[in-house]
């Protein structure tokens, strides 16, 4: 019996379950990011890394690791009428990533709307931000800077907030922004 | 202590029915488990409870409770959370729960994603699941994303995941049929696997893609039929199939064998049931199934009649009751087996089988029968009881020889405890038994009136007393039905009375034995608290007080006047409020014999004066005009009456343009007496504004001259407007003559116009005269069909000497069954022993017949039927009458027609 208990209690000590939520605009790629990271933390899809990403229909729970920590994933549709879905998921999520697609400047305003939207909600009063300035690759992406200001980021003063640029297609930037948040977490 | 002991043991009684009704969400209450539902959001979910939250919302739903949107939707919101947790057997409970609740929530679509993952997971039972919730709640835009991976998951290796995309196809089919349409190779591969199930659904699918297309399904059907599949069930649908294409195709002409049939039959030798029966009974329901077709099928169910399994002799008894229907001579072996089965523990096979047993049972086991199934009938319920009642009834119309013993066994049966239901199906049977076996009469009054003694529904007793005061007075002993039914006046309520005293006065206007007696028992209804049962007994008493000691005339003659126009003008003269008194004689009285008095019994009337169409209420009602007059008295009883239209249309007299169209409906019923033939014409006056006085019809016989000398014309005073007025010719017919006649007649009348300004008819009328169809008098006039059972006995009886026998050709003809119909419908006899069934497909026949003609005199025939290669029919007739000239007139009337 004490045996068994010991022995759970370690498996639970080591993972500890985090829900996240990660947010977008619709073709911004937080479902290449999620891919992309369970790829990273070991978890190799069936057929591997899929070629092609579908646009996501309402959400997805997805789930990997990263050191202690055990990410449950809430991939929201970014299509605008999945939209008003996001907020269902405020009260559990202990962390919201924010992906923002950088080449598309016209709709960065959209993206600033959506944000302070989820800022002002109560329910996720003081848990970390994490924006993902995404689609780094591309010749005519803004830099991090430009999108956290036209984000208007530095305003934030209720949250906890960081901004990493990234490129879901290669991975680059992703496991930056993932330690911090899980920097952040497991305080 | 012994108290003690039993009361406790009761209690555990009284505890383990409780427990029999106890369910753990026994009054739980949908606001409640809503309020549960809130544990879905939890960070951290408790599988376990979610699981159990789940089933309650389940269970509510399947309960009839329904949720409002905003329910559904909150609820479905929370569940999509629960997709988090990798609790297989929660993940179960979601996806039975979005099928469930969510469909009525519009958001549903957007766990399609989800949906999508588990469908390409790797754990079968999320995959299988996830396919059947997701072509569930799809539309037409996502089912194009999806269809690549339900067509793989429709030959996946795992069959519980082969057989959800296979099912999902199924209710896709409705959807958007396009799409399933393209899997078609899929679902070909699929029907080849190894698991039972897949194979059916597959086959299912296959056939449903299919359905539209003939040769393809008997392409499939062909391919199926010989290689036969793994699965029984599929194996099933296979026969299914087989019986629809038989159906579709064409009997093959020369050898007059079905395609398919080998398999069918076949398939009555599979090693599971289920294929059997399958196979039995589609070669029971094929159609126009020959004997030697039934026959593999019949001795398989009959096999099955004395199996172990109850559902096994249900799913046989029930077959073989289908069969008795059609061909009760093709199972007359299995009646040995159906008896035993009258006592079978299952009350359903039990009663099928003796359903079955009436309907195929010979005149001789009736006897046996009877006393089996009444030990049986005190333990069945009174919806089995009704079938087996009808079953009696059917029987004793065949067999109107035994209707001694049904009637005792009805009469017993009617003593017993029963609903309603039961009870009227009796009395309704002994209705009709008394009605069409003369009989049975007495029989039938006496077990009924004995029934009225002890009865609670004041329905049934109003019929019953009603049936006494019409067919009582002319029985043999009319007084014993008196104390009946005055019984009834002391001890019924008013709806009874009512009655009680109508069919009192019928005894007393009908009997003049009884009369002084019956009028004294009116006298005392006189005092009854209801004033309904006063005024029929004041009115009765007034009535029979009219009528003259020695005459004997029945109250309750539907001949009085007709229902509707009497309440049209009743209307019409309330709608007056006219200072003078309601005359009579504005209803046009078309009965000149009784008193006027205007009618009291709406239930005696039926309104079938003023339906002209309905061929059988005329001949009725102008048999009973016949029979109350007195000019035809002399005549005797009337042989048969039939029916003869001639609905004319005056045009070509209608010369001047301004006269209205005018109509003439005139229709003639001919009545045969045993001497005499009276015509009896009906007209009716369409036109308003002219009165048809002294009318007749005026036959000239063309034909015939020689048989038929006209006795008498009888004209009708006025042809009343839009309604039928009498007048008759009558004939009396020479003896042992061929008679067949042609009448020519002509309508001769009195036409008075009405002077629009005034009103009033003028008072002189012209005479004019319109020219009727012919009527034609045939020999089939004079024969009437007479069932007998014992067609042999009689048969033999008649000399032989009188045999004649013709041969006909009849040409070409679809069918024997056609052929037979035309040769009776010439004759109009009827025929014996069930032989105007024919067997479908057969190509030879032989039919008994049997009527009299007119004198009492018994005609029978023998009709053999041969059809050859080109459907020419050919037939053989043999008569036997009494009278040789008899015989010789059947065979005119066969080579003339």
């Amino acid at each position: 019996m004490g045996y068994f208990s010991w022995f759970f209690g370690l498996m639970g000590k080591r993972k500890t379950k985090v829900n996240i939520l990660i947010v977008g605009l619709d073709n911004s790629g937080k479902t290449s990011i999620i891919e992309r990271m369970k790829l990273q933390s070991g978890k190799v899809p069936k057929g591997g890394m899929p070629q092609e990403v579908t646009p996501t229909v309402g959400f997805s729970v997805d789930e990997f690791s990263k050191g202690s920590l055990s990410f449950t994933v809430f991939d929201m549709s970014g299509a605008g009428r999945y939209r008003n879905l996001w907020e269902r998921h405020f009260r559990e999520a202990a962390a919201v990533v924010f992906v923002v697609d950088s080449a598309d400047k016209l709709r960065l305003c959209v993206a600033k709307d959506e944000l302070d939207a989820m800022l002002e909600s109560s329910e996720l009063l003081g848990k970390p931000f994490l924006v993902f300035a995404n689609k780094m690759d591309l010749p005519t992406a803004l830099s991090p800077v430009d999108v956290a200001q036209g984000l208007s980021l530095d305003e934030i003063e209720a949250h906890p907030w960081q901004i990493v640029p990234s490129n879901a297609l290669d991975g680059s930037g992703l496991q930056e922004g993932l330690d911090w948040l899980a920097n952040f977490l497991n305080k | 202590m012994a108290d003690g002991h039993a009361e406790s043991s009761k209690k555990r009684d009284e505890e383990s029915e409780e427990g029999l009704d106890f369910s753990p969400f026994w009054g739980i209450e949908k606001g409640a488990v809503l309020q549960e539902a809130r544990c879905f959001n939890e960070s951290q979910l408790d599988a376990r409870r979610c699981q159990q939250v789940i089933t309650k919302l389940l269970y509510l739903s399947n309960q009839g409770d329904s949720f409002t949107k905003v329910e559904a939707t909150e609820v479905f919101f929370s569940v999509t959370k629960l997709f988090q947790s990798s609790d297989s057997n929660l993940r179960r409970m979601v996806y039975l729960i979005i099928k469930e609740i969510c469909p009525s929530a519009d958001e549903v679509i957007i766990v399609t994603s989800s949906l999508m993952k588990d469908m390409n997971s790797k754990i079968d039972l999320y995959r299988s699941n996830a396919i059947r919730v997701l072509c569930n709640i799809t539309d037409a835009g996502l089912l194009g994303q999806i269809e690549r991976y339900l067509k793989q998951a429709v030959v996946d290796k795992n069959a519980t995941v082969s057989s959800a995309a296979l099912v999902s196809g199924h209710h896709l089919l409705q959807v958007n049929s396009e799409i399933v349409k393209r899997w078609s190779s899929e679902v070909q591969e699929a029907l080849s696997s190894k698991n039972p199930l897949v194979q059916y659904h597959a086959l299912g699918l296959l056939h449903r893609i299919k359905q539209n297309d003939r040769l393809a399904v008997s392409k499939l059907v062909t391919q199926l039929s010989r290689s036969p599949l793994r699965s029984s069930l599929a194996q099933c649908l296979v026969i299914r199939y087989v019986a629809q294409v038989i159906k579709d195709t064409k009997v093959d002409e020369v050898t007059g064998e079905r395609p398919f049939f080998d398999f069918l039959e076949s398939c009555l030798r599979h090693k599971s049931e289920t294929v059997i029966f399958e196979a039995a009974r589609v070669i029971i329901e094929l159609n126009e199934v020959t004997t030697r077709e039934l026959q593999p099928a019949v001795t398989v169910l009959q096999l099955f009649l004395s199996s172990s399994k109850p559902i096994l002799r249900f799913a046989a008894i029930r077959a073989l009751n289908k069969v008795a229907m059609n061909n009760p001579s093709s199972m007359t072996n299995c009646n040995i087996d159906m008896e035993s089965m009258i006592s079978d523990q299952n009350r359903s096979i039990a009663t099928l089988a003796i359903t079955t047993l009436l309907k195929t049972g010979k005149e001789s086991s009736i006897d046996r029968l009877m006393k089996q199934i009444s030990t049986f009938m005190t333990d069945i319920q009174d919806e089995f009881k009704v079938v087996v009642v009808e079953a009696i009834q059917e029987l004793c119309l065949k067999f109107p020889h035994k209707h001694r013993i049904l009637m005792n066994f009805l009469s017993n049966v009617l003593r017993e405890e029963g609903g309603f239901e039961y009870k009227k199906t009796i009395v309704d049977c002994i209705l009709c038994l008394v009605k069409s076996i003369p009989d049975a009469t007495e029989a039938g009054l006496t077990h009924l009136s004995e029934f009225i003694e002890d009865c609670e529904f004041t329905y049934l007793s109003s019929q019953v007393l009603h049936l006494l005061g019409e067919l009582g007075p002319s029985t043999a002993d009319p007084g014993k039905y008196i104390r009946y039914i005055y019984n009834r006046v002391i001890l019924e309520n008013a709806t009874i009375r009512a009655s009680a005293v109508c069919a009192l006065a019928n005894f007393g206007s009908c009997s003049v034995a009884l009369r002084a007696r019956v009028l004294t028992l009116l006298q005392r209804c006189l005092y009854d608290n209801d004033d309904e049962v006063r005024d029929r007994a004041a009115f009765f008493l007034s009535v029979l007080r009219t009528i003259p000691e020695t005459d004997s005339e029945c109250v309750e003659d539907p001949l009085i006047y007709p229902l509707a126009p009497l309440e049209a003008s009743l209307r019409q003269y309330l709608e007056n409020t006219g200072d003078s008194a309601f005359d009579l004689a504005v209803i046009n009285q078309i009965h000149n014999n009784i008193a006027s008095h205007p009618d009291m019994h709406a239930s005696a009337f039926d309104c079938s004066s003023m339906n002209i169409s309905s061929t059988k209420n005329d001949l009725r009602e102008s048999e009973n005009i016949i029979t109350s007059r007195g000019e035809f008295m002399s005549y005797g009883p009337i042989f048969k009456v039939s029916s003869y239209s001639s609905s004319v249309v005056n045009s070509c007299h209608a010369v001047d343009l301004t006269e209205a169209e005018t109509e003439y409906k005139v229709t003639c019923t001919k009545h045969i007496f045993k001497e005499h033939i009276v015509f009896h014409f009906m007209c009716s006056n369409t036109i308003e504004d002219q009165i048809l006085e002294n009318v007749s019809v005026v036959t000239d016989p063309i034909e015939g001259i020689e048989v038929f000398a006209k006795v008498s014309t009888i004209p009708l005073g006025t042809m009343p407007l839009g309604q039928f007025g009498s007048t008759f010719v009558s004939y009396k017919r020479a003896q042992g003559l061929h008679p067949v006649a042609k009448m020519a007649c002509t309508l001769k009348f009195t036409s008075k116009e009405i002077d629009p300004s005034s009103g009033e008819p003028e008072s002189e009328g012209y005479e004019d005269e319109y020219t009727l169809e012919d009527i034609d008098v045939t020999v089939t006039d004079f024969l009437t069909g007479n069932p007998l059972s014992a067609f042999r006995k009689v048969w033999d009886t008649l000399p032989i000497e009188n045999e004649k026998v013709g041969d006909y050709s009849l040409g070409t003809r679809d069918s024997l069954g056609e052929a037979l119909e035309a040769v009776v419908g010439i004759l109009g006899m009827a025929a014996c022993e069930g032989s105007e069934v024919i067997a479908p497909h057969a190509r030879s026949h032989t039919t008994l017949l049997s009527g009299f003609f007119v004198g009492g005199h018994s005609v029978l025939v023998q009709l053999n039927l041969g059809m050859g290669p080109s459907n020419s029919v050919a037939m053989k007739l043999i008569v036997r009458a009494e009278k040789p000239y008899i015989a010789d007139m059947i065979h005119t009337l066969v080579s003339e027609a």
